[in-house]
């Protein structure tokens, strides 16, 4: 029907998903100041003639400079939760003592240039031991600091002025700090960004500047980390002087004047520019490119601003709209962030599946619904919680996984008395014997991994090739679910989805994205490589015993495929069952040639017609409660058994699902049937009416042993 | 800004935008919240402990008469008898009876078909076929008001009362409350557009009636209808007066949040009646799922073998005792891990309390004392 073929096409050629992907992402954040930078350069490029000339850009790049050194030293201190409000007076002070030193007193600018920004480091130093080890308020104490820092400028240009301003420094250096350029942009502003740069890579890959995000985010939780706050707190303010005292010797070369107003107001634009930028005033949230672009902004508004001939005090209006509004913004997104992010994400799409085969109970369909596995014995009730996996070793102790991330070990032969095999962490899935004896094991959360005769633990793989067009970052591991164990020893294990964790599996569902994948482990060099992609919550893993195959289920698209990885077939992959009546989970061989699936629930047509609808599965998951959703029909459940051309030779169920509601694995041991249910507080025993009583799945994959 | 408010305001302006955009958004009156079950109301277990006195297909339309309890099931009316249980057929019809009541010496039996037959010993009045001039299409409760008088609720005019839930995924409210004389069959209406009127008791000389799927109980007086008792959990079937002036409701199904969504969703709902058998709707259901066929929600997903009993779900049981000004004061539940669901009617008998559950295929029986407020 129409809109059915609309549906199909515009949720294929429409990537929607991508938005939800992109809005996850951690760099997200510079996005609203990045639009606006954006839309200050559009409007503000058409107003203003030659706005972006590169004879502008220079000039515009010198007070930029400036700017941008001490908003790096205010971002720094509020990153770590403080403030600094003296930056504009010792901005001035910086400009009035190198200007006395290099010129007056008459030292060599190698001397005086660091001399007069340890001077600013020591006025930060100061207010470092005021606020860092005092405990004193910031805000105040800084306030403070700015005002009588400003009178001890005062008091030095009054008495000092004449004698300063008769000597100027004589220097090229100096005249290049000045006005010099480097491929078009100033000397400051080179420096600027060559600090910017050091502070970025200090902040976000060093463990000083780990500390200093630590202690803006939580001083508690620093303080109980270990973290010396107060050292941290006293070195960003020491780190913010040097950083203004820098910028007033940049300001000092390109005007060598000593005016009385000089940096006055200054720290309310910088305050302006780093807050534009995003960074939280409150603290642990902020990046040096934030401040850059704030900076860039704010600066490119005073100077157009300027140019357009506007009354004086409309500069500090616009500014002061300008901050208003983005910070309107900022705080409103940073709130919401969260909300929109859950709204955007989850992005449905139409799949439409193959009409409902009949399994009705009685009827003369090889579904057809039984109570076969209602007498299946329990092993382990109210022990296990949540055995998604099963498997026996020779000697006929049964070990299977657990909601803990325990793999609990039943003791041979009545597997009444249990123990704690091994602990591994997550929750522990899918399981396999390798020709050694070693288990291996997917777990989800955490990846694949090996537990040795000795019971140690060892990871094998929980990172993969990253896709090249995905915004998603799918190197890591979210669900490994099974895995099975070639001839040559390669590992192949699926991936259930790259979208979402494992406790929002049910979103996956209700997606119905091809988001899983199969991954190949290679033991011999330890890489591991996707092998398929874009999967259909790829589940079960069963190698063929032909050697160069494996059969794998998808089960949120009910089939069960095949594919080739050796031989001469190699890289084909073709449906087996494409209609199963139900949702496939983990595949096992069994005795007689075919294979045995766990069915974790059933197709019903009130959700099929809702796979057709993404619209409305949207809609339901953003406005009614979780427990309320439309699921997948999971409380009634069973096995499969069929073989390689799809025939599906016979199917046990169990119909009222008081034992066994959803089979997520079944394996054939000596004649009976164990099964395994992720949310059951038991395992299954059932005995197989006429099946081999010595068949063992590991004489089968390696062999019978000695 | 003001006139421009004024002008728009008495055109009804902003309620339709209000309501669309409310529509549109899942928000105000079209959220898809339900009231929770508290109070009066908060879920127990003693309709599913209740014992069984009778299990028969499909119980419903309880009543006292002098000859006895009656009861109906499919196209029979039987006799009950309280203590024993034993059961006697008393007449069958050709259609399945939707609605039974009972005056000193008339039987009115409300059928599938649309008819209301009038039983008398001796030889029967003639059924009634028309109200007002217009086919009956769907009886859904009967109320003798005297001895000549029968209030007769209509469900709907365009289904007949086995298709309850095509009445309600159409969200219809074309039922009706009639007044007719069954001497001489002239018939007066008391109300109409109702939204599935299924429960009819006379009140303070007032008719007060229960409005299935808008959840409410209306009461009639003077040509009007104010609720008196709204925003219900479920949906309310019959109404039946008590000995000390209150009354006994039966709520046949829960409402669900997910229910209130599909019921916004007018092109899945549309799709789903088309292409679906109604057991496989996404609808109230009278009795627990039977197919896994049936649609499943999250919280009903079995975990370490136990449906929880406050898991979503299409069926409960619920029976609610309520004062004489209508308002609950006890309640008994059959939850979401129970039988006894699809409460349709009760009678009140000696020291017992019989109750019909239609989706649990059983007549239960409560001691009297249990009503009492506590």
């Amino acid at each position: 029907m129409t809109s059915d073929l609309y549906a199909k096409w515009r949720y294929r050629l429409i990537p929607y998903h991508i938005v939800g992907e992109l809005l996850a992402k951690s760099w997200i954040d510079s996005a609203i100041p990045f639009l606006i930078l954006f839309l200050v350069l559009a409007i503000f490029g058409s107003l203003v003639p030659n706005l972006l000339a590169l004879g502008n850009m220079s000039d515009l790049s010198r007070t930029a400079g400036e700017y941008l050194l001490i908003g790096l030293g205010l971002t720094i201190v509020v990153m770590a939760g403080g403030i600094d409000l003296s930056i504009g007076s010792v901005f001035a002070l910086a400009n009035l003592l190198i200007l006395a030193v290099g010129g007056f007193v008459g030292l060599p600018l190698w001397l005086a240039i660091p001399v007069v920004v340890l001077l600013g480091g020591l006025i930060g130093l100061i207010n470092g031991i005021l606020i860092g080890y005092l405990r004193l308020r910031a805000f105040l104490t800084t306030l403070v600091t700015l005002i009588v820092v400003r009178a001890v400028v005062d008091t030095l240009l009054l008495s000092y002025s004449r004698q300063i301003s008769s000597v100027d420094i004589q220097s090229a250096v100096w005249d290049f700090l000045a006005f010099g350029d480097i491929i078009g942009v100033s000397a400051s502003f080179i420096v600027a960004i060559a600090l910017a740069i050091a502070a970025h890579f200090c902040l976000t890959r060093l463990r000083p500047g780990w500390h200093i995000l630590a202690v803006g985010g939580s001083r508690r939780a620093a303080h109980n980390a270990g973290i010396d706050v107060r050292r941290t707190v006293c070195l960003t303010y020491v780190l913010s002087g040097m950083l203004s005292s820098m910028a007033g010797i940049f300001y000092a070369a390109r005007l060598a004047s000593l005016g009385n107003d000089t940096g006055v107001g200054l720290e309310i634009t910088i305050l302006t520019a780093v807050v534009l930028g995003g960074t939280s005033l409150g603290g642990g949230r902020g990046s040096v490119f934030k401040t850059f672009l704030g900076v860039i902004i704010v600066v490119i508004i005073t100077n157009s601003l300027i140019r357009l001939s506007l009354p004086s005090g409309a500069s500090s209006l616009a500014l002061g709209t300008i901050l208003l509004l983005a910070v309107a913004i900022d705080v409103r997104w940073l709130k919401n962030r969260r909300k929109v992010l859950a709204n955007a994400y989850v992005s449905p799409t139409y799949f439409a599946l193959p009409p409902l085969q009949s399994a009705a109970p009685g009827s003369d369909s090889p579904y057809a619904i039984n109570s076969a596995l209602s007498v299946a014995e329990p092993i382990g009730l109210g022990v296990v919680d949540g055995p998604e996996d099963i498997i026996l070793d020779d000697d006929g102790n049964l070990y299977c996984g657990s909601r803990d991330g325990d793999i609990l070990r039943f003791f041979a032969p009545d597997h009444q008395r249990s123990e704690i095999y091994a602990h591994i962490g997550g929750q522990t899935l899918g399981l396999a014997f390798d020709r050694d004896g070693n288990l291996l094991t997917c777990v989800g959360g955490m990846g694949l991994y090996k537990v040795t005769k000795q019971r140690e633990v060892i990871k094998l793989s929980d990172e993969t090739n990253r896709t090249l067009f995905s915004v998603i970052d799918d190197s890591r591991m979210r669900l490994a679910d099974d895995l099975d164990i070639a001839p040559d020893g390669r590992v192949f294990f699926s991936e259930a989805t790259i979208r979402y964790e494992m406790h929002d599996w049910i979103i996956d569902a209700l997606e119905g994205r091809g988001n899983g994948r199969i991954i190949c482990y290679d033991s011999r060099d330890g890489s591991s490589k996707t092998v398929i992609s874009k999967l259909q919550f790829p589940n079960g893993i069963c190698m063929v015993p032909d050697g160069e195959s494996f059969l794998f289920a998808e089960t949120w698209g009910c089939r069960i495929s095949r594919h080739w990885f050796a031989g001469a077939n190699a890289g084909r992959t073709e449906a087996v069952i494409a209609d199963l009546p139900g949702y496939p989970d983990n595949i096992n061989r069994s005795s007689r040639g075919t294979f045995w699936c766990g069915i974790i629930g059933m197709r019903a047509p009130a959700f099929d017609i809702a796979q057709r609808m993404p619209g409305f599965r949207r809609r339901m998951v953003m406005r009614i409660a979780r427990d309320e959703w439309l699921y997948p029909n999971m409380n009634t459940g069973g096995v499969v058994e069929f073989d390689l051309t799809g025939t599906v030779v016979s199917s046990l169920w169990d119909q009222g699902g008081e034992r066994h509601p959803q089979v997520t694995s079944v394996r054939e041991h000596k004649g009976y049937l164990y099964l395994g249910g992720i949310f059951n507080n038991r395992i299954g025993r059932y005995r197989i009416p006429g099946a081999d009583p010595e068949w063992t799945s590991s004489a089968s994959y390696w062999g019978a042993s000695a | 800004m003001d006139l421009v408010r004024l002008v728009l305001g008495g055109l009804g302006m902003i309620g339709w935008l209000r309501r669309h955009a409310d529509a549109f958004r899942g928000r105000g009156d079209s959220a898809p919240t339900v009231p929770p079950m508290d109070g009066a109301l908060r879920p127990n277990t003693l309709l599913e402990t209740a014992r069984v006195l009778l299990r028969i297909d499909a119980p419903d339309s309880l009543v006292a008469t002098r000859d006895g309890v009656l009861f109906s099931s499919s196209a029979g009316v039987f006799r009950l008898d309280p203590q024993s249980g034993t059961v006697a057929s008393v007449r069958r019809f050709e259609h399945a009876v939707t609605c039974v009541a009972s005056s000193d010496e008339v039987l009115a039996v409300g059928l599938e078909d649309g008819s209301i037959r009038l039983c008398r010993a001796g030889h029967d009045l003639p059924a009634l076929v028309t109200l007002g001039g217009q086919r009956l299409v769907c009886p859904t409760a009967l109320a003798f008001r005297d001895p000549t008088t029968l209030i007769v609720c209509q469900g709907s005019a365009r289904n007949s009362p086995n298709h309850w839930k095509h009445d309600l995924m159409q969200r219809e409210s074309s039922g009706s409350v009639w007044q007719v004389s069954i001497t001489d069959g002239t018939s007066r209406r008391l109300a109409g557009g109702l939204a599935f009127p299924y429960g009819a008791a006379l009140g303070n000389g007032d008719v007060v009636i229960c409005e299935s799927w808008r959840h409410r109980l209306l009461r009639l007086s003077d040509g009007s209808a104010t609720p008196v008792l709204s925003d219900l959990p479920g949906y309310p079937a019959r109404l039946v007066a008590a000995g000390d002036g209150g009354f006994w409701l039966s709520v046949f199904a829960p409402r669900s949040q997910l229910i209130e969504f599909v019921l916004g969703e007018t092109a899945y709902r549309e799709r789903m009646m088309r292409e679906l058998a109604p057991e496989h709707w996404v609808a109230p259901s009278l009795s627990p799922a039977l197919s896994f066929l049936e649609p499943m929600q999250g919280g009903a997903l079995r975990s370490h073998g136990i449906l929880k009993a406050w898991s979503p779900t299409r069926s409960y049981g619920l029976l609610v005792r309520l004062d004489a000004r209508l308002q609950p004061i006890a309640s008994f539940h059959s939850r979401a891990d129970g039988r006894h669901h699809g409460v349709t009617s009760c009678v009140e008998i000696g020291s017992q309390i019989l109750v019909s559950s239609k989706g649990g295929n059983a007549i239960l029986a409560l001691p009297a004392a249990a009503g009492d407020t506590p």
